[in-house]
């Protein structure tokens, strides 16, 4: 996988969100959203190039030309149409993608250019004063799609305890969970009964068909939900896994959540591999 | 090691021509090879040691010590390093600058940045007239008074004042505006010893142009 952050500042944090969450809409999984993104963390004026508030937002894709296109395409429908947004590359790397490189022609000629300590900066004149946009940024191998089933008795304490562990996860850099909340529902399994379809619902987790499939769920287990975490490196995810499932732990027997487990798909989908155990350690 | 320094040691009767006196083309000289310096190409041109007292070793960041309104080019055609003019400097400062930074800490003369290809000068004192004439890029500070014709000619670039001028008819008052942009441009100020420093707002009065070059650039005063 390839993986980017880009840095959203505007007037407020209220308004930083709503570029963030626009451009990371529809970004949940890279099988139908072509990318994985979601809002990394919250950053103080103190932290942003241009002194006002923001937040920092991970991107990742199967392959450098899909993270290329997605970037640039959410950038121009995102960030550009956002008031007082502004987006400034946040992460280091020898291959640099476009940033504002080519939104730069929205400006219709009336754009310009600035070079401040090497960085080159687009000033795209627009209806609210100015869009300010790093031209590039830099692009990663990245990692995506390590996860963790948590089942337990009912959905609302399976839910509740999930909540908790994205809240934990939340605070660590180099992460986020894509899914709505940080959590999906529909794992999937490879494969399906009909030939189109190459992921299908994950039936041996679905507490529903405990009578009719190979379940790998007990008779006190009425609900399954999973984390799915994109980081920049292998350490960033089992990092995150840990702290998520410790968090789940702590809220002990009460909370009725009765395994952790994670979707493998038989050690073949991808060369990563997260060892419950060994994270754990 | 200490900055390449320049003290004048005389006021010059003449303009002197300090084109020659850049890290471009310093780079690799031996404080002796540069005090034999010929300030220029003619035949008999005066050399380095005759106006200045020259010690120190860093090429790459030069000062400009006792200096007046006698020395023109200073840091014509520069594209690395930093140049300090402790005191007033004469024309064409920073003329054909491809990049670096100059800051003059007194007055400027005429023809600043003309023609300036990119990098930074910063004046605390005043410019004089046509400043930042036929700039192409990078940007111009004033701290003190702008003269006449500022941005005659400008292609594009930034000559940013502190106090109002009256611009050139081809060069439009855009209104007044908050730009992000500046907060990035006065952060890059941060590590100079100016009185940039010191400013804190980012509203400006933006004035847009060379429009007889149909040029695009921008003149900032700051309100």
């Amino acid at each position: 996988m390839r993986g980017t952050r880009v840095l959203i500042t505007a007037i407020n944090l209220k308004w930083a969100h709503h570029a963030a969450n626009a451009m990371t809409g529809f970004a949940t999984s890279v099988i139908g959203c072509g990318v994985e993104a979601g809002i990394e963390r919250e950053l103080n004026a103190d932290e942003t190039p241009d002194g006002r508030p923001g937040v920092s937002v991970l991107m990742f894709a199967m392959g450098s030309k899909v993270l290329m296109q997605q970037l640039e395409t959410r950038m121009g429908q995102c960030i550009l149409t956002c008031p007082t947004a502004a987006a400034f590359a946040d992460i280091e790397s020898d291959e640099q993608i476009n940033l504002g490189k080519n939104l730069r022609y929205f400006g219709d000629g009336f754009q310009t250019s600035k070079l401040i300590n090497g960085v080159r900066y687009w000033r795209i004149p627009v209806m609210d004063g100015e869009f300010l946009c790093e031209e590039t940024t830099g692009m990663v191998r990245a990692i995506g799609g390590g996860n963790f089933l948590v089942l337990g008795a009912s959905q609302e304490q399976v839910l509740a305890a999930c909540e908790t562990a994205i809240e934990a996860m939340h605070k660590l850099p180099n992460v986020i969970m894509p899914f709505p909340g940080g959590v999906v529902r529909s794992g999937s399994k490879v494969g399906s009964k009909y030939p189109k379809m190459f992921a299908s619902t994950n039936d041996a987790f679905c507490p529903t068909l405990k009578g009719l499939v190979n379940s790998e769920l007990s008779d006190d287990i009425e609900s399954v939900l999973e984390i799915v975490i994109d980081g920049l490196t292998f350490e960033d995810i089992a990092k995150a896994m840990k702290v998520g499932i410790e968090a789940i732990c702590v809220l002990g027997k009460t909370s009725g959540i009765k395994r952790i487990s994670a979707g493998n798909y038989g050690g073949k989908l991808g060369p990563h591999h997260f060892k419950l155990h060994e994270i754990l350690k | 090691m200490t900055a390449l320094t320049f003290t004048l040691k005389k006021n010059p009767q003449f303009k002197v021509n300090c084109s020659r006196l850049t890290p471009n083309d310093l780079t690799d000289l031996s404080l002796a090879q540069i005090r034999n310096l010929s300030l220029t190409n003619a035949k008999n041109s005066p050399k380095v040691v005759d106006y200045f007292e020259v010690y120190g070793g860093d090429t790459k960041n030069i000062i400009f010590k006792n200096s007046n309104t006698q020395l023109n080019f200073i840091g014509h055609r520069m594209s690395s390093g930093s140049i300090t003019i402790e005191g007033d400097c004469g024309d064409f400062l920073g003329a054909n600058m491809h990049g670096g930074n100059i800051i003059c800490e007194g007055n400027a003369g005429d023809r600043v940045g003309d023609q300036l290809r990119r990098g930074l000068i910063l004046i605390d004192g005043n410019a004089g007239d046509y400043c930042g004439s036929r700039m192409l890029a990078g940007t111009i500070g004033v701290h003190g008074n702008a003269g006449k014709y500022a941005g005659f000619a400008m292609k594009r670039g930034t000559i940013l004042l502190k106090n109002k001028i009256t611009p050139l008819a081809t060069i439009q008052d855009c209104g007044a505006h908050m730009l992000p942009i500046l907060t990035l441009l006065f952060n890059s100020f941060k590590p100079f010893s100016t009185k940039f420093k010191m400013i804190k707002a980012n509203r400006v009065q933006r004035f847009a142009g060379d429009l007889a070059v149909n040029g695009n650039g921008e003149i900032l005063v700051i309100l």
